[in-house]
């Protein structure tokens, strides 16, 4: 604020009522240029597209079908099971991601020398490019040459190799493990950072009344963290029920179609099948079975409440 | 210290290195794989330490497409998919770059005017952001697909800037949001006064107090964009355009997969990755701490 030359007040007021207007738009313009075209224009563009027989290939040839795309979707025995493996993927994706979650954020928690360098090693998952574990996951659960058959047939645990990858059941887990091991680091930095301010004096007071460990963490650590946990769930699940990328890259949604989930299901009617009206439609229905099923959460948990009351 | 704490403290440090080992077990392993020769990746069992240290995974990456195109010519071959590596990385860097200064100049800009300004509907728009953010990329890559194919931009970088951009700009405008109603607006008011002009008083004293919460919007820009595989998929289709992540799932093309070139380069992809976490991890968690980065 040094070196500001005093300006006439009069004239000063007058050019300032101009520019702020000036420098409100212009800082505001291009903002609203590319959240126009390429925010929400996609999204109004993904909606129409429902409605209508889209081939990329045939760009001249697009017909209103009205709902047909949608009809075609709930006939799809493929739609019905990708959604009820989209369910299996998010519910144990988010079961062991809370879980894990919240036990390392409370071992990270201890107040130790070096832990510092635990809470780096143990949070650097979440940045590791999802190609790049797919391709480490390819690796080590390699039915023939990976490491973890290896290290399961000397420890006794199974008597022959696993085929990972290439069986239903495996592979869906196999998935499973993926987005946990991403993004249990995710859970692990919010709960963390809420553990943080929660006064030790609950603690010393409930040792005092002979508290054991348990008891404290059912009594004062578990309600303490119950906001943060009902925010990272809700995140979370929004977020691992669309996820493309984990189960594309490590499986295909393969074998044959038993990892397929809803976003999986639209790519392959976009980018294989080359119908994106289709494809456009699966997203409505993607963001529709969201949308209710962030409301039924909020109802049920009470969340909007407490935040309205605030 | 008594025993019994001594105890509990090894017992401690002996869990948090079980844990530390499996979470990075997976990359360690990677690496070692990419440090072996091509023979020695097929052993069974396999080897846990490599008995042999080569670069030649590395030295096969980074020699870059003009070698193989030399030896091609001489037989007649095609250039493998790991012949593009350098193009690739070279290809990430530009667009993860671009997108990171697009979205953090315009998301500042429009944070701050959004919370210094009065027009209509200004309420609305960190609002209408944050529901965008939660919009899954599947829903917005094929209209912008199309919409790149109508520019005739299709296949270029400028393509996946502008379709990261898409997807990273609204959690960067709700971020810089919050950041910009944080931030007290007195000390902006008395500079005024004082006679200087809006555009001074944004760049002297505006961009150096708001620069933690830039800091956690250009790292959130750049993990989404250096990971992003869906767009560069859908996008882009000449092997020298590519992305790292696109490019880099062609090795599974051929019948024979060589898995030391694919831990090598899952290693390359890594290391700008590690280095930014690094030097930038205090940040990191405070942009957590700012809102939930997208995952």
């Amino acid at each position: 604020m040094h070196g500001i030359p005093p300006v006439r007040p009069e004239a000063k007021r007058r050019s300032f009522q101009l520019s702020d207007q000036q420098v409100g738009l212009l800082f505001m313009l291009p903002f609203l240029v590319t959240a126009a075209a390429f925010m929400i224009w996609p999204v109004a563009e993904a909606v129409r597209m429902a409605f209508f027989a889209y081939n990329p290939l045939r760009p001249d040839d697009v017909r209103w079908v009205g709902l047909d795309n949608f009809e075609r979707i709930l006939d799809d025995p493929l739609f019905w099971e990708s959604l009820r493996q989209a369910l299996v993927w998010t519910g144990w994706s988010i079961l062991l991601q809370t879980i894990l979650g919240v036990a390392l954020a409370m071992l990270l928690h201890v107040s130790l020398p070096g832990i510092a360098l635990f809470r780096g090693l143990l949070l650097f998952p979440y940045i590791v490019p999802t190609v790049v574990i797919a391709l480490n996951w390819r690796w080590i659960f390699n039915s023939e040459i990976g490491i973890v058959n290896h290290a399961l047939l000397s420890l006794g645990v199974i008597d022959q190799n696993i085929a990972w990858l290439s069986t239903p059941d495996m592979a869906m887990a196999s998935a499973i493990l993926l987005n946990v091991w991403k993004y249990t680091p995710f859970v692990i930095i919010c709960v963390l950072a809420r553990l943080q301010t929660i006064p030790t004096e609950l603690y010393d007071a409930a040792k005092v009344d002979g508290a054991g460990a348990w008891r404290r963490f059912l009594d004062i650590t578990l309600p303490m963290l119950k906001e943060v946990l009902v925010v990272v769930i809700v995140f979370r699940t929004i977020w691992t029920f669309n996820k493309f990328e984990e189960i594309y890259l490590l499986t295909r949604g393969g074998p044959g179609t038993s990892t397929f989930n809803l976003a999986v299901y639209a790519f392959e009617e976009g980018m294989a099948n080359l119908r994106l009206g289709v494809a456009a439609a699966a997203g409505v229905i993607m963001i529709a079975l969201l949308l209710v099923g962030t409301i039924v959460y909020v109802r049920v948990s009470g969340f909007g409440q407490e935040e309205k009351a605030t | 210290m008594t025993a019994r704490a001594a105890l509990g403290r090894v017992a401690l440090y002996a869990l948090l290195a079980a844990v530390t080992f499996v979470v990075c077990f997976p990359l360690v392993w990677a690496f070692f794989t990419s440090m072996k020769p091509k023979d020695e990746i097929f052993f069974w069992p396999p080897t846990l330490w490599p008995s042999t240290w080569t670069l030649e995974n590395y030295r096969a990456l980074l020699q870059g497409k003009d070698a193989y195109f030399q030896a091609g010519s001489a037989t007649g071959g095609q250039a493998p998919p790991s012949a593009f590596f350098l193009d690739w990385f070279l290809n990430s860097v530009i667009v993860t770059l671009g997108t990171t200064v697009i979205s953090t100049v315009v998301s500042t800009l429009a944070a701050y005017s959004l919370t210094r300004f009065r027009f209509p509907g200004q309420r609305a728009v960190p609002y209408l952001a944050l529901v965008g953010y939660m919009v899954p990329s599947i829903i917005f890559v094929f209209p912008m697909f199309l919409l790149m194919a109508d520019l005739r931009l299709t296949d270029t970088l400028l393509s996946l800037i502008l379709g990261y951009v898409c997807i990273t700009l609204p959690f960067c405008m709700w971020l810089m949001w919050a950041f910009f109603r944080g931030v007290p607006i007195e000390i902006e008011e008395a500079a005024l006064v004082d006679g200087a002009s809006r555009l001074r008083v944004f760049w002297e004293i505006v961009l150096p107090t708001a620069w933690p919460g830039i800091v956690a919007a250009a790292i959130f820009t750049l993990i989404v964009s250096w990971n992003d595989y869906l767009f560069g998929r859908v996008f882009m289709n000449s092997m020298e355009n590519l992305p790292l992540t696109v490019g880099v799932m062609h090795f599974f093309d051929g019948t024979h997969v060589d898995w030391g070139l694919m831990m090598a380069s899952s290693v390359l992809m890594t290391v700008p990755m590690a280095i930014l976490f690094m030097a930038l991890q205090r940040h990191l968690v405070a942009g957590f701490g700012a809102g939930a980065v997208k995952g």
